[in-house]
């Protein structure tokens, strides 16, 4: 089966294989996360009320409210979040989440990865690993 | 992770708990916030500090007891930098004034009341404010501190905020410095990671936004800024074509931009302090890219912000984020006589609740049935008096935020976004007349 590797950096280290869901848009928290739902309330989100829990959150960039920890809090938090761009809420998520968090890739995730495929995220040694779900 | 943190020898011994228990988990915290960021050292802070309170719970891993901060506090330890107090105290945000005629649950959750007297005492949290007050805090409780600190930071200084409206406003408009990382720890300690805003080079402007709109309203620029945010992500965008914003159209853009997008800076060359001209905002460098938001995307934005299929409006909501003294005098001067047909609340900063009462403007709201408060909002309170279906706003934060409180199809909120004046408008007649001219 096909797997794609991308390097990238360890925000918080760990290593998680799990399924991908990805958001197409960035992520916004605050009242526009429900971390007691475990998804996005946003309203013409594409993942209005998609439950993220277990899942490799993939995403272009945060946006809006520190609430944006939110994604990482509880017991119905992401496996693991990989996303394009970082910045201080991207870093307010790790703090909160403790689960394995990269970001700067050699080459955009956005790209690659899809919503089902299995992705590896092994930020201890730096790198993604994709596997196509077809 | 994998960042080798250069501590000194003074961090170290902090980190080694020689310093005790708090002050050692508050540099734990720093160092692993560093080692996320990719951050190679801390910044000390000569700006000012603000944190959502009680914040004793810096993440759910690194915390600290009453008890532990109650010894601190009788040590005579004290926070290093000028720090505020943002927005009133989690979870329960509770109104500092006006909450005896709030009538709403706390936070969707329907056993507490923010007009029940016993839970409001306990929402002030008390116990950490009388602690924190004795360390220099000082409890302002706004999302807007910037409006009433009357201590600003200068150009240049290292800060440390919250809220996403006040990130933009202390580093594109006072050009001092700051990342979205005010907490107990960066404020107690005085020291911040070095990284992103506090680094000259990643200042600089990045995309270039044009506008075929000359854009000088207030809900122009609160459009604009939604826009602009959607469009530029966590860039560093260069406005131009524009008007000259006023304090209110800076409030309004700030909100907008870090809600549509996650804008920490960006530029207005001949009005920011760090852009005296184009050239200047780009740091000489050409930009990655152009981008126009003219009348289309700004149309675009604005039926975004609206969320509704009837114009039967509820409610109106206006302050977010919290107004200033002149907004509050001109929402007086417009309602002086007039008598409010559904709600209006009206949110200030606590430090300018006594201001307009002083100068009569609460008078005048209260005899046209309007509610001033202060310290919270609808969003931060997670909910609408009960009965209301149809919400009527003029900022686009609000009207982004609130529906996220109500996803469920049998209640969902729906939300009238337009000017002041169309809110004001809906408040008398208690209908939507507003549109995009």
């Amino acid at each position: 089966m096909k797997k794609i590797r991308i390097k990238g950096r360890c925000e918080y280290p760990g290593c998680v294989e799990a399924e991908a869901l990805v958001s197409p848009m960035p992520l916004q928290g605050f009242a526009n996360v429900s971390p007691g739902r475990g998804y996005t309330t946003e309203r013409n989100h594409p993942l209005f009320k998609v439950p993220y829990t277990g899942k490799v959150l993939v995403y272009p960039s945060p946006r809006g409210s520190g609430g944006f920890m939110a994604y990482g809090r509880g017991p119905l938090k992401p496996a693991a979040f990989v996303h394009t761009v970082a910045s201080s809420l991207t870093v307010l998520c790790a703090l909160a989440a403790h689960v394995p968090c990269m970001t700067d890739f050699e080459e955009d995730p956005m790209a690659f990865i899809e919503t089902g495929d299995m992705v590896l995220v092994n930020a201890d040694e730096g790198y993604i690993e994709i596997t196509k779900k077809d | 992770m994998g960042t080798a943190v250069k501590l000194t020898d003074e961090e170290k011994r902090v980190l080694d708990g020689g310093d005790g228990a708090i002050p050692q988990v508050c540099m734990q915290y720093l160092v692993e916030m560093c080692e996320i960021a990719g951050a190679e050292k801390l910044v000390d802070l000569d700006g000012t500090g603000d944190l959502h309170t009680p914040g004793n719970q810096l993440s759910p891993f690194y915390g600290f007891s009453l008890e532990e901060l109650e010894k601190l506090a009788a040590s005579g330890a004290y926070f290093k930098i000028p720090t505020f107090a943002n927005k009133s105290p989690f979870p329960e945000q509770a109104p500092i004034h006006g909450w005896e005629n709030c009538n709403i649950c706390s936070y969707q959750n329907r056993d507490n009341r923010q007009d029940d007297p016993a839970f409001h005492e306990k929402a002030l949290h008390e116990d950490f404010f009388r602690l924190y007050r004795k360390m220099g805090m000082m409890t302002s409780h706004s999302c807007a501190n910037y409006l009433t600190m009357t201590y600003l930071p200068s150009v240049g200084q290292h800060c440390s905020w919250f809220e996403s409206s006040q990130i933009p406003y202390c580093n594109a408009v006072l050009g001092a410095r700051t990342n979205f990382d005010g907490t107990f720890a960066t404020c107690f300690l005085g020291k911040a990671p070095y990284y992103g805003m506090h680094i000259t080079e990643n200042r600089y402007g990045t995309v270039l936004v044009k506008t075929d709109r000359l854009i000088q309203t207030d809900m122009e620029w609160d459009v604009f800024g939604f826009a602009v945010g959607a469009d530029v992500a966590c860039e560093v965008p260069v406005l131009t074509g524009t008007g000259k914003p006023t304090t209110t159209q800076y409030q309004k853009l700030n909100s907008a931009i870090h809600t549509g997008g996650g804008v920490s800076m960006y530029h207005i060359p001949g009005s920011t302090p760090e852009a005296p001209t184009l050239e200047w905002a780009l740091g000489g460098k050409k930009p990655k890219r152009e981008t126009l938001i003219g009348e289309t995307e700004l149309k675009k934005a604005y039926d975004t912000l609206n969320f509704h299929t009837s114009d039967n409006v509820d409610m109106v909501y206006l302050g977010c984020p919290h107004l200033n003294i002149v907004d509050v005098m001109l929402l007086a001067r417009k309602l002086e006589g007039k008598r409010c047909r559904i709600p209006l609340w009206i949110m200030t900063a606590p430090w300018l609740y006594d201001v307009a009462k002083n100068l009569g403007y609460a008078k005048v709201l209260a005899d046209a049935g309007a509610l001033l408060m202060s310290g919270a909002c609808l969003a931060a309170m997670g909910a609408v008096p009960e009965g209301v279906r149809n919400l009527a706003v003029d900022t686009a934060k609000q009207a982004y935020y609130i529906t996220g409180c109500y996803p469920d199809d049998e209640n969902r909120l729906q939300v009238c976004y337009g000017s002041t004046d169309d809110c004001i408008d809906a408040a008398l007649t208690g209908r939507w007349h507003g549109e995009w001219r």
